[in-house]
């Protein structure tokens, strides 16, 4: 569809106001042509406002863009986010105005540099990009510190022009450390956009490009050695250690852009916000007899000479290639299914062709016969370690070669097989999955539910791998008392999914009164343990806040401790969580506990992905992990508001972008009167 | 980055937490005068709550070990995990400070 046909979306932080929003939009910097006067403004208070089923075209933060609006990155379904800041000129920073291309691989950040400097930028933008699966969680930390090392040159340097070099002292640390300040609250200075992007390049890579408004800067030519310790001081020297970490690192604009290339990410699509994983070319299904076949070698003599033996043995869909390049440049256009690849060839050897082949995810998992009149096994180990999949001696045997190419093209092919089957099977798991997730309540539910009973509720829900067992609600009991629960079935997978389904029809249609908690699990159990195979259980809480009486109530089975606390105070309790679970024992009895529950007071409930999932540093959230970290969440006072929102944010941060088991995390804090 | 000191005897104990980069320099060098004024020899810098250094944070742990040099005090650094510990192997830091874990 043409950019001037659309009716862009927005996402629009609600602090911003309208006035603002409208003479931005119409300032026409976004969007080409008229498509800002068209676009459909949707406001929010806070990242959870916005709907995660919902596409935006770009989403516009608060200025001064606070922590916890860069979680907007990775829950908020768009690509581009803008602080949106009243010096703001984009200038001749392009990325913005080609994002309507709404690739949903990229994501592009743009912010002041007075936001900018005081945001943990890289690491949000790093978790960005591995919840979307744009890169892996191997080379993660690699990235971030790339990113922050340019994203720090790039503020410092380019867009505050403050100079950081030689040996750092007490008294240059002082006069930095004014200058930053002046410079900072400076209109000019802090005012000047930086933006982040990244996206996807033809050949499989992540390039990830910084850009600044300042006077530019050209890099002296470095050894690109890494030589911290020294005369000079470590400040400002961050790109022979940028250099170390990426494959490649290029300056545009005069020196105002930095741009650095990863390694590609040839993984399962599971970015959460791109519906269809892109299929690589695939093999006719009517035999190996189609194959498209690359011979790669040097002299025509012996392209011949292959090509003669394939079209006897039946293979005639083939391509030539003389040199390494060639050899790229055919695959690019002729997708084959089997390279035959000479390693000695002019321009680029078999080696690097090998790499750059298995680099790219259209050939990542074709058979690459490698030929070689080399007698020496240290070439001949090497190039199965960069990729090859079979290795035949010059000259070629015509019956071993036609052996090891049906025979790898087979392989090829149940591979396929197998693998169109995954795909049919996970896009039937991803139904199911869709199915669940609309079992649990939306925002818009709980949050205006909540407000009914005085609380201010936020929930995070995560699907694991595959399926999960994790389900939560909220039943209104009266005008006074609000029930809310959560369950986690054993294991996942289609099972546990199952059994969520059965037990959100049994809570629907079950006749037991709602308002003993203990009464109601000991009778859901009794349900429970007819409908659910031997050996599936599920742990849960049932509860009940009670505002008149200003008590919880509430009934375990194996769950979680629940945890309760207060704002503003740092004492906080776990509760007891024990209990049967259920399922197991059909007349297992559940007594009802309660614990005051007043008017600041909060309730915090979770899944066992939060205290089980092995963090970053290698530890868990056990329980005093959580209680240090809830205590200085509580007590800072920067970090106002909503519980699940900024624990959830630090979790993710912290934990692989694919969970091993649901995640689930529910909070309801009083509001203030 | 935040921190806390403790002093007990000879010994400065200074807990650093959060990400240690180059926006830090304005609480980086209240720390270094705090270590300055409190004239104890010994001083360790706890990093096992430091989740992220850059360069930037590797020079300013430069410049308290050369603050420190000045006033003949030993500076310690302690516990650094993960990301941390890696800048400081890469970094070479173990011939520049007691490294401990």
């Amino acid at each position: 569809m043409p950019d001037g046909q659309r009716r862009p979306t927005l996402a629009v932080a609600a602090s911003l106001g309208a006035e603002t929003v409208n003479s931005f939009l119409t300032g026409n910097s976004l969007f080409p042509d008229d498509a800002s006067n068209r676009a459909t403004v949707q406001y929010g208070g806070t990242v959870e406002d916005f709907a995660a089923d919902l596409r935006y075209h770009a989403c516009l933060l608060p200025c001064p863009t606070p922590n916890r609006w860069l979680d907007a990155l990775f829950r908020i379904n768009c690509n581009v986010f803008v602080e949106l800041f009243p010096n703001l000129d984009l200038g001749d920073l392009g990325p913005l105005r080609t994002s309507l291309r709404d690739d949903r691989r990229e994501l592009v950040v743009c912010l002041s540099t007075q936001s900018a400097y005081h945001l943990p930028l890289a690491r949000k933008f790093v978790t960005a990009l591995r919840q979307r699966n744009i890169i892996g969680d191997d080379i993660a930390p690699s990235v971030e510190l790339a990113v922050q090392e340019a994203f720090s040159n790039s503020v410092m340097h380019g867009n505050m022009e403050l100079n950081t070099s030689g040996r750092f002292t007490l008294d240059k640390l002082n006069i930095l450390a004014d200058e930053t300040r002046k410079r900072l609250a400076h209109p000019f200075y802090g005012g000047r956009a930086i933006i982040m992007a990244a996206r996807h390049t033809q050949k499989g890579r992540i390039e990830i490009s910084i850009h600044d408004q300042g006077p530019g800067f050209t890099p002296s030519d470095d050894d690109g050695t890494f030589n911290l310790p020294g005369d000079q001081s470590t400040f400002g020297r961050g790109l022979p250690l940028i250099r170390s970490l990426c494959e490649n690192v290029r300056f545009g604009r005069g020196g105002r852009t930095i741009k650095m290339t990863f390694p590609g990410h040839a993984q399962a699509n599971t970015n959460p916000f791109i519906a269809n994983p892109v299929t690589p070319a695939s093999l006719p299904r009517n035999g190996i007899g189609l194959a498209r076949i690359l011979v790669a070698d040097e002299t025509l003599i012996s392209r011949e000479s292959l090509a003669a033996y394939l079209k006897i043995g039946g293979f005639g869909n083939l391509a030539f290639a003389r040199d390494g390049e060639d050899t790229l440049a055919q695959a690019d256009w002729f997708l084959p299914d089997m390279v035959i690849l000479d390693l000695m060839m002019p321009k680029m050897d078999g080696f690097a062709v090998c790499k750059a082949l298995r680099a790219d995810p259209r050939f990542a998992d074709i058979p690459i016969i490698a030929q070689t009149a080399l007698a020496e096994t240290a070439g001949r180990t090497k190039i199965f370690e960069d990729g090859a999949t079979d290795l035949i001696l010059k000259p070629v045997n015509k019956a071993e070669l036609l052996a090891r190419v049906r025979i790898h093209l087979e392989n090829r092919l149940l591979v396929q097989q197998l693998r169109s089957y995954w795909e049919r099977t996970q896009s039937e798991l991803e139904l199911a999955r869709n199915m669940q997730e609309r079992l649990i309540p939306r925002a818009d539910y709980y949050r205006t539910t909540g407000a009914h009973y005085g609380l201010s509720i936020s929930a995070h829900f995560q699907t694991s791998s595959e399926l999960g067992g994790d389900l939560w609600g909220l039943l209104p009991l009266d005008d006074q008392r609000l029930a809310v629960w959560l369950v986690d079935f054993a294991g996942h997978g289609l099972g546990a999914a199952l059994n969520t389904f059965r037990l959100h029809s049994l809570m629907s249609s079950d006749e037991t009164p709602h308002d003993d908690p203990g009464a109601y699990l000991t009778a859901l159990n009794r349900h429970l343990k007819k409908l659910l195979p031997v050996g599936q259980y599920a742990t849960m809480l049932y509860g009940i806040i009670d505002r008149q009486d200003n008590l919880f109530r509430y009934a375990c089975a194996a769950t979680t401790a629940p945890v309760i606390g207060s704002a503003g105070n740092p004492d906080i309790r776990f509760l007891d969580g024990s209990g049967v679970p259920l399922g197991v024992i059909a007349d297992a009895r559940y007594d009802t506990r309660e614990i005051a529950f007043g008017c600041t007071s909060f309730l915090m409930l979770y899944s066992d992905a939060l205290i089980e999932t092995e963090l970053d540093n290698g530890e868990t959230l056990d329980p005093a992990r959580l209680q240090t970290l809830l205590q200085k969440i509580l007590m800072d006072p920067e970090e106002t508001g909503d519980l699940a929102a900024i624990l959830t944010g630090y979790f993710l941060d912290h934990t692989p972008a694919i969970l091993q088991d649901d995640f689930t995390l529910v909070t309801l804090q009083s509001k203030p009167r | 980055m935040n921190y806390k000191s403790q002093q007990s005897g000879d010994t400065v104990e200074i807990l650093l937490s959060g990400r240690f980069t180059f926006g830090d320099h304005t609480a980086f060098r209240k720390l270094i005068e705090e270590m300055r004024d409190s004239g104890v020899e010994k001083q360790v810098l706890d990093l096992s709550e430091i989740d992220f250094i850059d360069s930037a944070g590797l020079g300013m742990l430069l410049l308290a070990r050369d603050e420190g040099e000045k006033s003949r005090s030993s500076i310690t650094l302690r516990g650094a995990k993960g990301q941390v510990k890696r800048m400081l192997e890469v970094a070479r830091f173990d011939t520049l400070f007691k490294l401990e874990n």
